[in-house]
């Protein structure tokens, strides 16, 4: 782990290097990751701390960065789709959906209707799965035990029903160029109403949990704090932006796919905390049952699909469609060939991690294993959090774990 | 709705010496020179025509290299696009007037080894490992080969 910056801080020559960040003679910098293969993705951040507040974040990423742009230079149109798809363990099927349509604007073919909703009901149903999954979470790290075991359990029922229609819990694979893999099993239409009815009514009930819950009300509330103002300038996207009121959803600003045919609420909310971050995914829940059993019911009858040729016209096309934590961005272009010229995409954390630093300024060491899972990011490793006090040149090590304990020991001794 | 949105653009356009192109119905494409970009995408953004940056895409277009802003409002999709020159990267930073473009502008900066001028962070590197070799060029241009990168990397491990 690096040490420079903080062990230098006494050298006068280096503190005016890094004037701004050095300013405060009682800051302690704190090292926040990256490495720990069993937990998620690494990431890594140096937290500048002033006793327990927290004044400056950097991060720094790229520890699981593979290089899929590059990659996809090499590789034919059709077998990037796939690669794509495994940008992401949770949301995989949304990278897939998004550099589909960048690549299918391309061409003169059209998908059919039939197969838009189908990959409407297959991205509703893992934005549930996403969002049960980051609440339970959420219960995890705030101590909340209970509330982790439950929805998990809920959990399995989304992934139930997309293994049934797809194969597959996790990595789909169901999206084609203008259309999908695979039609709708027969007889599910019963089944998927009567679950997502399930669904909506627990996300209720766990509304009114953390509503009413003690432990996750002093957890939550006023903590992660953020403006209108300043998640519009650091360009934070889908629910980072929607609990301070900015109506940012793709599905609905510019809708793809079968959106505009589907109608739907989109959900807001004006705490602008953690809190209102979770009240607004549990409210998005219902939403997307009710938008799966919509589907479900006046799914059209026609081809899932039109084979297209394996080379692409030359041209250059971008696409973005609303991924469980935000908007997902594809830049595709072609040169003709049966490869693509250049491939960019942009995943939602990567967006909203400026947002996230923002929040965790003010807030306590406690609070940074909420603040961090409440932008419900593609990374882990809370697993290894070493600190240095720079005036006396100790340095410890807290496991994940002991962080965790340790936040909620200080809330119980704020009682 | 789209046609407002073309006009405020053509308006924006006007100062900075340059005319949108429109590619397609909801999307529009400008290229702007490198001397006008910070003026134009201040405008676009103060101006209110578009507060939301998609994000910002490198390009490898041979001799120079391509700079995308990717802005969107509502149905609308607009393309800043400028071009440095390959032999001197250097390109202007709107962090100051966009400070959430700074992790873009950083991934551009190792992916493609164009520095912006006046991001704070230029010095720190975003996704490539601290074991870059400095002499290696950046990965994402065409003339940089994956056989390449992977033996010189593999070397710095060993």
């Amino acid at each position: 782990m690096k040490m420079s910056e903080s062990t230098s801080s006494s050298n006068p020559t280096r503190r005016e290097e890094t004037a701004g960040l050095m300013k405060y003679s009682t800051e302690n910098l704190v090292p926040f990751g990256p490495i720990h293969p069993a937990l998620k993705e690494p990431e890594y951040f140096k937290l500048v701390l002033e006793g327990e507040k927290i004044v400056e974040v950097i991060p720094r990423i790229g520890y699981v960065h593979r290089g899929l742009e590059k990659a996809a230079e090499s590789r034919p149109w059709v077998q990037n789709m796939y690669m794509f798809e495994r940008t992401c363990g949770i949301c995989s099927f949304v990278h897939s959906l998004c550099y589909g349509q960048a690549v299918e604007e391309l061409t003169i073919y059209k998908v059919p209707k039939r197969a838009k909703y189908i990959r409407l009901i297959i991205a509703e149903l893992e934005r549930i799965h996403s969002h049960l999954l980051w609440v339970g979470l959420m219960g995890h790290w705030a101590g909340f035990e209970t509330l982790f075991m439950w929805v998990w359990q809920d959990r399995e029922i989304v992934l139930d029903i997309v293994e049934t229609i797809s194969g597959n819990r996790v990595h789909k694979s169901m999206n084609a160029f203008c259309g999908v893999r695979r039609d709708m099993p027969e007889n599910m239409e019963d089944h998927i109403v009567e679950k997502m009815k399930y669904l909506a009514d627990r996300a209720r009930y766990y509304r009114e949990i953390i509503d009413t819950e003690e432990t996750m009300l002093e957890r939550t509330q006023k903590v992660g704090k953020l403006t209108a103002d300043t998640v519009e300038k650091l360009c934070a996207v889908g629910p980072m932006a929607r609990y301070v009121g900015i109506q940012n959803d793709v599905r609905l600003n510019d809708p793809y796919s079968a959106y505009d045919e589907v109608p739907f609420n989109i959900v807001t909310r004006n705490e602008g905390d953690v809190q209102g971050l979770l009240r607004l995914r549990l409210d998005e829940l219902v939403v997307s049952a009710d938008m799966v059993s919509y589907a479900v019911k006046h799914l059209p009858d026609g081809p899932i699909r039109v084979k297209i040729p394996p080379t692409i016209p030359a041209g250059e096309h971008s696409s973005h469609c609303e991924a469980p934590r935000g908007e997902i961005f594809y830049y595709v272009k072609s040169t003709g060939g049966r490869t693509p010229d250049r491939v960019k995409s942009r995943q939602p954390t990567l967006a909203n991690l400026p947002a996230a630093l923002e929040m965790l300024k003010g807030q306590t060491i406690a609070d940074v294993p909420i603040v961090l899972t409440a932008i419900d990011p593609c990374f882990g490793c809370m697993d290894r959090m070493s600190f240095l006090d720079t005036e006396t040149n100790k340095q410890w090590t807290w496991s994940g774990e002991q962080l965790r304990q340790y936040g909620i020991k200080y809330y119980k001794n704020r009682r | 709705m789209s046609e407002v949105f073309l006009q405020r653009v053509e308006e924006c356009a006007v100062n900075a010496n340059t005319k949108p192109t429109q590619l397609r119905e909801h999307e529009t494409l400008v290229e702007v020179e490198q001397q006008y970009v910070k003026q134009f995408i201040s405008k676009v953004w103060n101006d209110g025509i578009s507060r939301r940056l998609s994000t910002i895409t490198g390009l490898d277009l041979g001799e120079k290299i391509g700079i995308i802003y990717h802005f969107w409002q509502n149905q609308n999709t607009l393309h800043v696009r400028t071009t440095v020159q390959k032999t001197s990267p250097t390109a202007v930073s709107v962090v100051d007037i966009i400070p959430g473009a700074i992790l873009y502008e950083m991934e551009i900066h190792d992916l493609f080894g164009v520095t912006f001028v006046g991001n704070p962070w230029m010095d720190k590197k975003l996704l490539l490992p601290e074991t870059w070799p400095d002499d290696l060029p950046p990965p994402l241009l065409k003339t940089s080969k994956s056989p390449e990168i992977r033996k010189r990397l593999k070397l710095e491990v060993e």
